[in-house]
């Protein structure tokens, strides 16, 4: 296939639809993912295990998804398995296999549908064994048919949670209890305001019947204060919370659990746009440090655009309206369509997204981080597990001047390991801003720098001989 | 007497650390927080190795990242050699004293020494030139076989035909260095400033008296300029020309492997491999002339990966974890700018540490101190004087 006019990264629901979109229209398209088929977090390939051991739990939406993608196969190339590493003058992107090494490739424009993933705050014993997250249990559990344990307390915040938590039970898996931080009054306008999004509820009060069915209590306004055990996970201990997600130490009761799958919602992932020069600013309701986007879902660097959770937190559904709404724009942009049809097929799409607004809006603002979870950790709390950093470490070095993430790391290794901060450094960034007493954005993000992924060094050192073959 | 360093690398807090030794009352001030660019440096103590251009010099004197053999030998003047050695045998003696002073061991690595590993023919002859060069100097030198590097480093490619070793060319953690530093002179009273950057220099009857800050006004009885990369900026606030300019160098990083993995620091004709204390291997590095860009361009990392399997072919397996870059603060003739001017009495640089800062930091931070306060030289200072510049007629490179 000749050179892609589109580069869009990430092939779950907002890239697939954006590269549906922008093919329908006669864009040449390159979709570039790490998973070997398309599909992202929410609808992880259904290969053969997952098709015969979980066949209730497939969503029919991955697949109608990826068919229309099939049809469409003249004009979007895919690029499994594959990983984007780097990026340099804002559009010169090196996309890197395995085996195969590295091409650099300049689009005429791109789309980052990176997505998204979990967040988790340090807190005593979250590093034992037995402590995962919802989306690593679900992994592990529907797509792999592994049993993450036998006795699991499903915790945290977010819609994710109940979604995990049913899809447990179905595998046939003993969850004990789940905890949701946030109020069950709170919890109760959900239905009043996402009435529009009227799929959407139905599919929730779905997972909360499964569960009902099953006999799995669901707590509200309580979060896992500590989790112990010696070589693993054995005990968590619970506690109910205020508005701010304080606990109250003295209610504080005991679940024998084998496994704890805690995750308090969704972040961006967006290193690689950021090392495209996009610009980020913190927004509490978006998940974080998310991509400053215009109207058109442009980034601050021209021909960028960004779609879906990695652009903003808001789910499969807007993530897919975004993914067409960019590849419209981009159809347009580069000349395949005209305003007029621009316009027209826009506006449809523009509605749809509204209609979801409001159940978005609603979530997010249930599920932000309060500032009582950042209290969580004890002086012997590891923050950092890849350099096994604990909370004394990072404490004395922001007393001895360590104001942001590049001087904590300078000071005490704190995100220099292989998850590159990424799972370190936005719970501490909160508890850094806490302590200090200041705004988390002068405590700053994470600059980004290549690999923007751990990558193998023959992959980067095999892109010379393609080099030379960049343009078409 | 009441000293204001400004900067606060390697050379800012080894000067608050001998100034603070000597009993004066120093405070340092860096625009973000000590140390900052020092961390982007691999922390090679290779004094031989620098000075006749291999290290980072290899890709320094060659083109395009290959070594300029046909050239011959490019060795630096010898005193700038000695100058290094002198510099390196500070290590030893520092690690005591910071351990100390600060409990940080700064992990002065002993027996790691530097081995230029050769490929060809023509590396080969490079190499007898320099070991000729080299044979009237006291310097500790082996010529290695192919065999005997294989049996000494055994993850080295079968291609090299020998190597030859320098065993005085160790390493350190430059990062712990400076944090030591900083922390050591803290316990001797000095203070330290984060945040501050200088935004004026008050002169009265041609001497400074003290700078403005973006955290208000610091008065001095002398001016230290040690603000690396920056410093030809915080000179003019003074109204004086130094020719400093910022050098990039990028440098890949692996995950950590196994301890002992690599015996020795490595340099060929294409890059330097060095491992850490901490298993890290640290892949290096470009010379690029692009102005204050810290940003790492991909295509740079190509070279520096490819020299590396060259090198040690397991390493294709390694995952390279981060890529960083740092600007070096170059000078026109590789040598450190240290000591007084002839403008302002009260004022003195400690910059220009260039490709050689970490190592030749320990010495330089004792000039600058002898400068201020008239004690006997341990070097000649007569090569680091900004002085030079106006004799001769250097030129900085485009």
């Amino acid at each position: 296939m000749s050179k892609p006019e589109l580069l869009i990264v990430g092939g779950g629901p907002a890239g697939m639809s954006a590269a549906i979109e922008a093919a329908s229209h006669g864009v040449r398209c390159c979709i570039v993912d790490e998973g070997r088929e398309l599909g992202g977090q929410i609808y992880r390939d259904a290969h053969a295990i997952e098709r015969e051991a979980s066949p209730d739990l497939i969503n029919p939406r991955g697949d109608e998804l990826r068919k229309q993608l099939a049809a469409l196969t003249n004009l979007i190339e895919v690029r499994s398995d594959s990983m984007i590493w780097g990026i340099s003058d804002g559009n010169k992107v090196a996309v890197g296999k395995e085996a195969s090494g590295t091409e650099f490739i300049t689009p005429a424009a791109m789309i980052m549908a990176t997505g998204a993933y979990e967040y988790i705050p340090p807190f005593p014993g979250w590093t034992l064994p037995g402590v995962m997250t919802p989306g690593s249990a679900q992994i592990l559990a529907k797509n792999l048919n592994v049993m993450p344990g036998n006795r699991i307390v499903v915790a945290g915040t977010g819609p994710l949670l109940y979604v995990v938590a049913s899809q447990l039970v179905q595998k046939g898996i003993n969850v004990v209890a789940v905890l949701e931080a946030t109020q069950r009054r709170d919890w109760l306008k959900v239905p009043f305001a996402g009435w529009q999004a009227w799929e959407l509820l139905k599919e929730g009060f779905g997972y909360l019947r499964v569960l009902r069915r099953a006999g799995v209590p669901v707590y509200y306004g309580r979060i896992v204060t500590h989790a112990e055990g010696d070589a693993e996970l054995s005990h968590i201990y619970h506690a109910p919370v205020d508005k701010n997600w304080f606990p109250d130490r003295d209610k504080e009761e005991c679940l024998e659990v084998d496994t704890l799958c805690i995750g308090y919602g969704l972040q961006s992932r967006n290193y690689l746009a950021q090392l495209a020069g996009c610009k980020i600013e913190f927004d509490e309701l978006g998940g974080g440090w998310v991509l400053q986007r215009d109207k058109r879902l442009r980034t601050s660097q021209p021909n960028i655009y960004a779609a879906g959770d990695g652009a903003g937190v808001a789910g499969s559904k807007i993530a897919e309206l975004e993914g067409r709404l960019a590849g419209l724009d981009v159809a347009a942009s580069l000349g395949h369509i005209d305003a007029e049809k621009l316009q027209q097929k826009n506006k449809p799409l523009q509605r749809e997204l509204e209609r979801f607004s409001s159940l978005k809006n609603t979530f997010a603002r249930l599920t932000r981080i309060r500032p009582g979870l950042t209290e969580l950790v004890d002086t012997d709390t590891i923050v950092c597990r890849c350099e096994e950093v604990r909370w004394k470490e990072a404490k004395e070095a922001i007393e001895h001047g360590g104001h942001d993430f590049r001087t904590l790391k300078v000071m005490t290794r704190l995100g220099m390991g292989m998850c590159q901060a990424r799972f370190c450094w936005p719970p501490m960034a909160r508890i850094v801003a806490q302590y200090k007493g200041c705004d988390i954005s002068e405590v700053g993000p994470v600059r980004p720098r290549p690999p923007i992924r751990p990558v193998r060094l023959d992959v980067i050192a095999e892109a010379q001989s393609n080099q030379t073959q960049e343009t078409e | 007497m009441n000293i204001v360093v400004v900067g606060g690398g390697v050379f800012g807090c080894l000067v608050s650390y001998v100034l603070a030794r000597r009993g004066c009352q120093v405070t340092l001030l860096d625009k973000d927080y000590p140390g900052s660019a020092t961390s982007a440096s691999a922390g090679g103590l290779w004094a031989v190795g620098e000075s006749i251009g291999l290290g980072c010099g290899v890709i320094f004197h060659g083109k395009e990242g290959k070594a300029n053999i046909d050239a011959g030998p490019q060795p630096l003047p010898r005193e700038f050699m000695e100058f290094l050695m002198e510099s390196n045998r500070y290590f030893p003696a520092l690690t005591q004293e910071f351990e100390r002073h600060s409990g940080i061991h700064i992990e002065a690595e002993k027996g790691t020494g530097l081995l230029y590993v050769i490929y060809n023919d023509k590396e080969q002859q490079y190499a007898s030139s320099l070991l000729d060069w080299l044979s009237n100097s006291d310097v500790d030198v082996e010529e290695w076989s192919s065999q005997q590097v294989c049996q000494r480093e055994p993850l080295m490619t079968a291609e090299q035909q020998g190597g030859v070793y320098f065993p005085g060319d160790n390493q350190v953690n430059p990062m712990l260095l400076a944090n030591a530093a900083r922390q050591s002179a803290t316990a001797l009273g000095a203070v330290f400033k984060n945040n501050t950057a200088v935004t004026g220099i008050r002169m009265n009857n041609g001497s400074v008296t003290g700078v403005d800050t973006t955290h208000g006004h610091f008065e001095c009885d002398v001016l230290v300029n040690a603000a690396g990369s920056w410093s030809g900026q915080l000179a003019k606030l003074a109204g004086l020309d130094l020719p400093i300019f910022p050098v990039r160098g990028q440098i890949l990083c692996t995950e950590a492997m196994r301890k002992q993995t690599l015996n020795f620091n490595l340099s060929t004709s294409d890059c330097y491999i060095l491992q850490k204390a901490h298993g890290e291997i640290l892949i290096g590095s470009t010379t690029e002339f692009c102005g204050y860009d810290v940003e790492v361009p991909v295509e740079n990392l190509v070279g520096l990966a490819n020299g590396a399997r060259r090198a040690l072919p397991m390493l294709s397996q390694s995952i390279v974890k981060r890529s960083w870059s740092g600007l070096r603060p170059g000078t026109p003739d590789e040598f450190p700018i240290l000591g007084p001017v002839t403008e302002i009495p009260n004022y003195f640089n400690a910059t220009g540490g260039f490709r050689t800062g970490i190592v030749g930091a320990p010495l330089s931070a004792e000039i600058v101190a002898a400068h201020i306060l008239g004690l006997e030289q341990p070097f000649d200072p007569e090569h680091f004087l900004a002085s030079r510049f106006t004799k001769g007629d250097i030129h900085l490179p485009q």
